[in-house]
């Protein structure tokens, strides 16, 4: 069992569209990884109120989060904020990172490199996701979970934004990609 | 009673993750907030400190020769027991408050509300490690460094701006200056100016981690509570201070048995 929680339940890896009732309550619980009223919340077969602490940092090691306003520090430019879980966790790996970035963006195209220079306030939505997304993709998730990736987006912005899971079953083919719709 | 306890035991807690958790310094990202803070809170607070630097040295010069007639040497040992002491600190700490203290607890309080707290909590990133260790540690570096720089605006410029003004030779008032001050002046006031910058940032980041609900209306009241509270609390150390360094507080009402 990759995710169960309440009438969400994610087996098999792959990509996955679920639409859930109350959304909002299921970002809360995989963000915090707590349950609401000690309702189980399952991932990667472990009961998250059962583990340790220890186990728990584990566990949110091996989730990566695309949420859908991107949750970047407004103080940092868009470089900054795709690396600074590498800057704070491995900073030797830093310097493989950028290489690594201008590789995504090249992928899933629609950007320039001008874009790394950006505060938030200055980006559109889809760039703040693809930026989210690709901070995402650098710490090797074993499951992205990915808030409605194309709401809100231009016809040509939602056509790459529906790209982001097959990239990353490209790369990650033992991966999970679970995008929540409301 | 209990809300006061609560900040009181926050305030605390986080000054002592601080010191607990002051390694973290080394990490890149944090040092890099570090840089930041000490920069905002010191360098670029720098132009306003001289103006009101010189005019409180000059005051007090000019108040005790001229309205209270005394000479030159009472006038300079005024200078240092004030300033050095008391004014120099406390006014490098109420330009930090009135910077430093609203600006931090205004963006943490915006970041609690926006998610970003939260978003670093998501990225194995303690918000303590990142947010407050940088911010105590640079506003008690930098409000050390703007008292000395008031210390040194205020006594120097004070007597040079006397020499001129009240027609007191500069060369007696230095001369009086090497002999009246001590080394325990200064370290004295560093001390005090590095607990007060420690003591306004880890109040500005209580009130701004905790600001009391997810409206944007708590942005504001947060910042007022930071500034209310760390400038109570600057008088509060002020106070006891001069109680266990010197046996006096409140401008000598109460002394310490000697």
């Amino acid at each position: 069992m990759i995710l169960a929680y309440r009438d969400v339940r994610i087996d098999a890896p792959g990509s996955h569209r679920v639409r859930c009732t109350d959304k909002e309550e299921m970002f809360t619980a995989l963000y915090e990884l707590e349950s609401r009223d000690g309702a189980p919340l399952v991932l990667f077969g472990c009961d998250v109120g059962k583990v340790s602490d220890a186990e728990r940092r584990g566990l949110m090691r091996r989730i990566g989060f695309v949420p859908a306003n991107g949750g970047l520090l407004s103080n940092l430019n868009a470089w900054e904020n795709i690396s600074l879980p590498i800057a704070y966790h491995a900073p030797q790996s830093l310097g493989g990172a950028l290489a690594e970035v201008h590789a995504l963006l090249n992928e899933l195209g629609g950007v320039d490199d001008a874009l790394l220079a950006k505060l938030p306030d200055d980006m559109t939505l889809y760039e703040r996701r693809l930026a989210a997304y690709i901070r995402a993709l650098l710490e090797a998730p074993d499951l992205l979970v990915v808030d409605d990736a194309e709401t809100g987006l231009g016809a040509t912005k939602r056509q790459r934004a529906a790209r982001f899971a097959e990239v990353y079953r490209t790369r990650f083919p033992g991966g999970t990609y679970v995008e929540f719709n409301g | 009673m209990l809300a006061v306890y609560r900040e009181l035991e926050g305030s605390a807690q986080l000054l002592a993750h601080a010191i607990r958790r002051i390694g973290v310094l080394r990490v890149p990202p944090v040092a890099e907030e570090l840089t930041r803070q000490i920069y905002f809170t010191g360098a670029a607070a720098t132009g306003g400190i001289v103006l009101r630097g010189a005019f409180i040295g000059t005051l007090i010069i000019a108040y005790v020769i001229e309205v209270l007639n005394a000479d030159a040497a009472l006038a300079v040992k005024m200078l240092l027991w004030v300033v050095l002491r008391e004014v120099g600190p406390l006014i490098a700490a109420v330009l930090v408050i009135q910077r430093s203290g609203t600006a931090v607890a205004t963006e943490l309080a915006l970041r609690e509300i926006s998610g970003e707290v939260a978003s670093l909590r998501r990225m194995r990133i303690d918000p303590q490690d990142y947010l407050v260790v940088p911010r105590v540690v640079g506003m008690a570096v930098s409000n050390a460094a703007l008292t000395l720089y008031v210390q040194l605006i205020a006594v120097g410029g004070g007597m040079v701006l006397a020499a001129l003004v009240i027609n007191v030779p500069l060369a007696e008032m230095l001369n009086y200056f090497f002999v009246l001050a001590s080394p325990l002046d200064l370290v004295y006031s560093l001390l005090k100016s590095l607990l007060f910058g420690a003591a306004i940032a880890v109040i500005a980041c209580y009130h701004g981690l905790h600001p009391g609900s997810r409206s944007i209306n708590a942005v504001p009241q947060a910042a007022i509570r930071a500034v209310t509270e760390a400038l109570l609390a600057v008088m509060l150390l002020n106070v006891i201070f001069a109680y266990l360094v010197y046996g006096v507080a409140f401008f000598g009402l109460v002394t310490a048995q000697r």
